[in-house]
């Protein structure tokens, strides 16, 4: 008996340091490839910057393959990154179809994806924000400031891109949040800038031409916004009852519009360099076989007036993003309408 | 002897496109009246000051760079590197006036970028005898990625000089400086067309290089010159897009070679050389720059601003063609 408790007192007293100890960490991949669709933009340049940031913290290698918006370029990336053995692949899809076909392959050789952006049959995860959310948070503050500063009054040129149902639901989005706070906002101008700044500029003209009685100005991405600024602008207008809103916040131009400009008081930001800080989370929790939500929300948040100075600081010709304050953010659990809403209506 | 195409009437379709293509300037005269008395038929709007304006200006945009393509149309060059470099322009631009505090340099760097891409465009097309056509599509994916090198997004206004937003958004008396820009370009290139040997041995170029080179005209040099004067016109427009747009824009200026050659051939220069006016390219923007608008103003689809230009070339083309023929019968 003594000699049972012996061996007994003996195993718990070696087995007594492995329940105290904290639970096992994550292990950490060593290599991820992320195949964006577009690198030359404003938005995946800082995707990029969030996600090497996060990456570098972790300890972890993430190399980069533009497909510059061609699916076979995508298709060889990911591939490559296939062949190379990454532990995560991340991908932005040039389009749906081209990449079916990846998730397949990458599931036979056990190489966990994250995709970024936009949602593909068959996928296990996607980091996106919510565009509908987006544009209706920036609405209600559009609300408020019409209420306050233009008479209650909401005639609103949008300066969208119907080609993407992602800005189409940033601008269903815009106009229902403005809704809200006045019943009667119009919608007098409804334009396809094609998200470039010279075409938003040209149409805005033309619109503006045709009709000049909005006080509103909402653009789908900073380009969109700022193409409609300049046309009211070149129209010799004065900005004294006159709001612009942007969305997006990729780059410098907004900050500086915010600043210099005395219409450009709103920007729906969605924060770039969080969605690839949360793709290096979402791929870190899939190597470690964690559950994941099938859509990750990256958050996003309207900025009014001089907002944007809690996320962002500027030296000279480069800016920084406040980590502590954009990881503060809370996002919804779930978007209020999806590209899946857009089909059924 | 003559040809049994000589001899057999023509049918009606073809009558009417071979005395369309004998009177390409007439034709758009009347096409661009019928379509602003149609347009402002259904929108009354579109004869207001505001929206002339709005025409106006953005034809300047594509007038000047126009100019400089029917010279080289002219001549049997082309280049379709003009978008990309105006995209280049505007950064560099935008730049060198945040960098100087002074909107001559900005002007000056402007000019000397888009004339040196001319200048590359040219001695490639010369030096090199690489085809005008390859050569400039090469230009373009240069600077189309050459853009991104030099800088990874727009380049902001840090100037806030008043000066440099008036080049494209400030008027002259009554009349705004984009406007007043395209035509003293227009004119200066009117005179060098018509009245000068410039002129005279570009059109002998396009028409017969062999027999210009023969008769001892410095085909190289013309041709060279024909670059030249088209960068420095892309550098004109892209300050003047810099100023209107408040910041230097890499990704500006996608499909804008296309609408200045749809332009340029809709107003009847020839594709092969040798032909074209610059009063026919004044018609053929303003028909594309009132269609643009047009669509707008009367909300119709907006996706008819990409297929018109299409359209337009095809069209445009196919007359060529029929002129052609009826010259060689």
């Amino acid at each position: 008996m003594n000699v049972r408790l012996a061996i007994l007192l003996a195993t718990t007293a070696a087995l007594a340091p492995l329940t105290v100890l904290p639970a096992r960490a994550d292990e950490v991949p060593k290599h991820i490839g992320y195949v964006v669709n577009y690198a030359t933009h404003e938005w995946y340049q800082n995707v990029i910057k969030g996600m090497k940031d996060h990456a570098k913290l972790l300890g972890i290698d993430v190399a980069v393959k533009d497909a510059n918006l061609d699916v076979a370029k995508e298709v060889a990336g990911a591939e490559d990154f296939m062949s190379q053995k990454v532990d995560v692949l991340i991908i932005t899809p040039v389009n749906e179809e081209g990449v079916v076909p990846l998730l397949r392959r990458a599931k036979a050789e056990g190489v966990p994806v994250v995709l970024e952006g936009n949602p593909v049959k068959g996928m296990t995860t996607m980091v996106a924000i919510c565009d509908y959310d987006t544009g209706y948070f920036a609405g209600i503050e559009a609300g408020k400031y019409a209420q306050a500063h233009l008479g209650g009054v909401a005639k609103v040129m949008n300066v969208g891109l119907p080609l993407l149902s992602a800005t189409v639901l940033r601008s269903y989005g815009f106009m229902d949040g403005i809704h809200t706070i006045i019943p009667g906002a119009t919608l007098v101008h409804d334009l396809d800038g094609g998200g470039n700044p010279d075409r938003s500029l040209e149409v805005s003209s033309a619109a503006l031409a045709q009709n000049g009685d909005i006080d509103i100005i909402y653009g789908i991405n900073d380009s969109s916004s700022l193409g409609g600024l300049q046309a009211w602008k070149a129209a010799g207008k004065s900005q004294d009852n006159l709001l612009v809103v942007g969305t997006g916040g990729e780059g410098l131009a907004f900050i500086n519009a915010m600043e210099k400009e005395p219409s450009y008081r709103i920007e729906a930001a969605m924060f770039p360099e969080k969605e690839g800080y949360t793709t290096i989370d979402a791929a870190l929790a899939l190597y470690n076989h964690k559950p994941v939500a099938e859509h990750i929300v990256s958050p996003t948040t309207p900025l009014v007036g001089d907002d944007w100075k809690k996320y962002y600081e500027v030296n000279g010709t480069t800016r920084s993003i406040k980590w502590d304050a954009v990881n503060a953010l809370t996002p919804p659990a779930k978007c209020m309408k999806t590209a899946a809403d857009l089909k059924k209506s | 002897m003559a040809s049994s195409s000589q001899i057999q009437p023509q049918p009606g379709a073809g009558r009417i496109a071979a005395a369309m293509a004998g009177q390409p300037q007439a034709v758009l005269i009347v096409l661009l009246l019928l379509l602003c008395g149609a347009i402002s038929l259904a929108a009354a709007q579109f004869y207001s000051l505001a929206n002339i304006i709005a025409i106006l200006r953005q034809s300047a945009l594509v007038l000047i760079v126009a100019a400089g393509m029917t010279t080289l149309l002219i001549g049997g060059e082309v280049d379709l590197s003009v978008g990309a470099s105006l995209a280049f322009t505007g950064c560099v631009a935008m730049d060198a006036t945040n960098r100087s505090g002074s909107v001559p340099v900005g002007a000056l760097a402007a000019l000397a970028f888009a004339g040196a891409v001319g200048l590359f465009n040219g001695l490639v097309v010369t030096r090199l005898r690489v085809n005008s056509l390859i050569a400039t599509i090469a230009t373009m994916m240069i600077l189309q990625g050459g853009v991104y090198l030099y800088t990874r997004e727009a380049v902001q206004n840090q100037h806030h000089l008043a000066a440099f937003t008036g080049i494209g958004a400030g008027y002259l008396g009554a009349f705004p400086i984009p406007v007043l820009l395209a035509a003293a370009v227009f004119a200066a290139v009117y005179i060098a067309l018509r009245h000068t040997l410039f002129g005279r041995y570009t059109y002998a170029l396009g028409a017969n290089p062999i027999a210009a080179r023969l008769s001892g005209l410095r085909v190289r040099r013309l041709k060279l010159a024909g670059f030249v004067i088209t960068g420095l016109l892309v550098g004109v427009t892209g300050l003047i897009l810099c100023s209107l747009m408040n910041a230097g824009q890499p990704t500006a200026g996608r499909g804008f070679e296309l609408t200045v050659i749809a332009a340029v051939i809709l107003g009847g220069t020839s594709l092969a050389g040798g032909r074209g006016s610059l009063i026919g390219t004044l018609l053929g923007v303003l028909v594309l720059k009132v269609i643009d608008n047009g669509i707008i103003i009367l909300r119709w689809n907006q996706d008819f601003q990409m297929v018109v230009p299409g359209v337009v070339i095809v069209a445009a083309t196919w007359l060529d063609t029929v002129r052609v023929r009826r010259r060689a019968v």
